[in-house]
């Protein structure tokens, strides 16, 4: 087991895909880290150097990960509302905010598009 | 008083029993004699079609039960797929079968004949990976090898390397290439059995597509030269094979220091136990490599060493799979970019043996690099053919400067590395031989007629080896390729009785 921003990860996992665990990391993240610190896109959390792992974490700590990140996205729509534009208004509305049809099949946006939006 | 009575249960009761009301006449019972009509018409009532439903079939998925049991090993898998049998108890044994020796390898006569490798040798040639899983040794009682033309002069040149005469301590270059199936790999095979039986030492890359599929970890160098990586566990395999394959190694002493390993190499340490710190540490298996590759090619001691000095062995070198070193890795460089194979420090070690440089010599002790292409795995690389066909004119003679000289597609896109990997310059040592390319073609009848007469032997071909027959079977084997033949020789088994 490693630890890695205050998540642990079995030693059997792969990097690429427990990088993609945080909120905010995705493919092209994942493959710029490993690029960044030499790890092989194979490699396993177990196999990791210590050196690396301390690198990857300070890398990820200097990221807009996580709650920052989902906090940052919350203010934008926050901000839409405040100003009174349209796409503040269909998200408060719970409707689709980037002209989509409505006369079916808004679920996504119903169930998602709010004030406090679901991330 | 509470009544222990409950008036809500009573009200759910049930009417009444099925069983106790008088048997109603229902359409089944009344139709006991005529059945059709009357099945069919209560089985469409029960069951029409409701409002736009469809009316096709559908079939319910069944649901599979979750599996129970455990998967492999980790491990496990790959061990079964990467499996080597090398004899088959139900095959007949050959009893006047020669075996691979000193004398049996240069012998001309027994060209086209079927030689065995000797059993103490499988070790060996297991430990470098000689032995690949598709070839077909699983079907005789143990692994031989057929003698042809390239086998002998392959062998000539072993046994002039290893001798006294002016041939000694020469370094022989060949690219093995040829069309699919026609034995490059066993080619390398049969250069390994003559390099252990003469005792050389042995240096082998099986599979040369690993190295550049990111599957091994990299790291660069150091940081003066951050763009250059090694790969410490491909390093420490490939020392852990020599290690396993050359017993002379443990006979022979260091013969000077070594700088960048963990500990001093103190003076009387084998070449095995340096070796072996490399295996054990990965993190300095390349220093290990280097320390141990300039021990093999060390003609004296360094002051201090000479206590115990032996003259280094020739060396064999052999790549398989050339193809795929010749492009970019998969590996990606700081910048996200990928990595060129040529940037590994692996790879380019092994690239830079075909040309040393002037004065320079690739294998000092003499030796022999065989670098084998692959057809059945290899990438499609324009400029590796191109470059091969520059081996091949240069070879025969014509300068770079000649119209007739090959030179890459102006409008294709053209890798100048590839190019310049195979473009020696400058004067090579005296005993450096030039960089030669060897193309394996189909067998010669003879050694056909040789080839199938040991399926006929081992009892897998029944059939009365006539030269017309043999000869079908030539034109049918695309010219006598030993791949195809093969095939023929294990298939016609149940064609015949």
């Amino acid at each position: 087991m490693v630890f890695i921003l205050g998540v642990n990860f079995p030693e059997r996992n792969l990097v690429k895909k427990s990088l993609e665990t945080f909120f905010g990391v995705g493919k092209i993240h994942s493959t710029r880290l490993l690029a960044r610190f030499h790890v092989h896109p194979t490699c396993k959390i177990g196999e990791l150097a210590n050196k690396q792992v301390l690198d990857i974490q300070a890398a990820l700590s200097e990221m807009k990960i996580e709650n920052d990140l989902r906090r940052q996205v919350l203010d934008n729509i926050k901000r839409l509302k405040e100003t009174g534009t349209y796409r503040g208004r269909r998200h408060a509305l719970g409707l689709p905010v980037r002209g989509q049809r409505t006369r079916t099949q808004t679920k996504t946006a119903v169930k998602l598009n709010r004030m406090e939006r679901r991330l | 008083m509470v009544s222990s009575f409950c008036w809500g249960c009573l009200t759910r009761l049930p009417s009444a029993p099925r069983a106790l009301l008088p048997p109603t006449l229902t359409a089944q019972r009344v139709a006991a004699f005529h059945t059709s009509t009357a099945l069919l018409a209560a089985k469409k009532g029960a069951s029409a079609p409701k409002y736009r439903q469809g009316t096709s079939m559908t079939m319910k998925k069944k649901k599979r039960p979750a599996e129970r049991t455990r998967p492999p090993a980790v491990g496990e898998r790959k061990a079964l797929r990467k499996r080597i049998v090398l004899s088959n108890p139900n095959a007949l044994e050959i009893p006047d079968m020669k075996e691979v020796s000193n004398e049996t390898m240069v012998d001309s006569r027994l060209r086209g004949s079927v030689l065995g490798l000797p059993v103490p040798m499988l070790d060996q040639l297991r430990a470098v990976q000689a032995f690949q899983p598709k070839q077909g040794w699983s079907i005789f009682r143990r692994p031989g090898t057929v003698v042809r033309r390239e086998t002998l002069e392959i062998a000539r040149l072993i046994d002039g390397i290893s001798g006294e005469g002016e041939e000694k301590g020469k370094v022989v270059k060949k690219i093995v290439s040829g069309a699919r199936a026609t034995g490059k790999t066993v080619h390398l095979l049969q250069a390994m059995s003559m390099a252990f039986t003469k005792e050389w030492v042995v240096i082998t890359v099986p599979d040369s597509q690993e190295l550049v599929t990111a599957t091994t970890a990299y790291a660069p160098l150091s940081d003066e030269n951050p763009n250059v990586y090694v790969q410490p566990e491909a390093t420490a395999a490939l020392l852990s094979r020599t290690v396993t394959a050359n017993p002379v190694l443990s006979k022979l002493k260091v013969s000077r220091e070594h700088t960048g390993l963990k500990a001093p190499v103190p003076a009387g340490t084998t070449l095995e136990d340096l070796a072996k710190m490399g295996i054990k540490d990965p993190a300095v298996s390349w220093n290990a490599f280097q320390a141990l590759w300039a021990e093999l090619g060390a003609k004296s001691a360094a002051p201090g060493f000479e206590k115990g000095f032996q003259p280094r062995p020739p060396m064999l070198v052999t790549v398989d799979g050339i193809a795929h070193w010749m492009k970019e890795s998969k590996y990606n460089n700081v910048d996200v970019q990928p990595i060129h194979a040529h940037d590994l420090l692996f790879v380019r070690h092994f690239l830079s043996l075909l040309k040393p440089g002037t004065g320079q010599s690739s294998l000092p002790n003499g030796g022999m690099l065989l670098y084998a292409t692959s057809a059945s795995n290899s990438p499609t690389i324009p400029t590796l053919d191109v470059a091969l066909k520059q081996v091949a004119a240069r070879q025969a003679g014509v300068r770079p400067s000649a119209p007739e000289f090959p030179h890459p597609d102006l409008y294709a896109k053209t890798d100048q590395r590839v190019l310049d990997a195979f473009d020696s310059y400058g004067l090579p040592a005296p005993k450096e031989g030039t960089l030669e390319l060897q193309t394996l073609a189909g067998l010669t009848r003879e050694e056909a007629r040789g080839y199938l007469e040991y399926f006929a032997h081992s009892g897998l071909l029944r059939e009365n080896l006539t030269d017309e027959w043999i000869g079908e079977k030539w034109s049918l084997a695309g010219g006598g390729v030993i791949g195809e033949l093969e095939r023929i020789g294990r298939r016609l088994r149940v064609n015949t009785a």
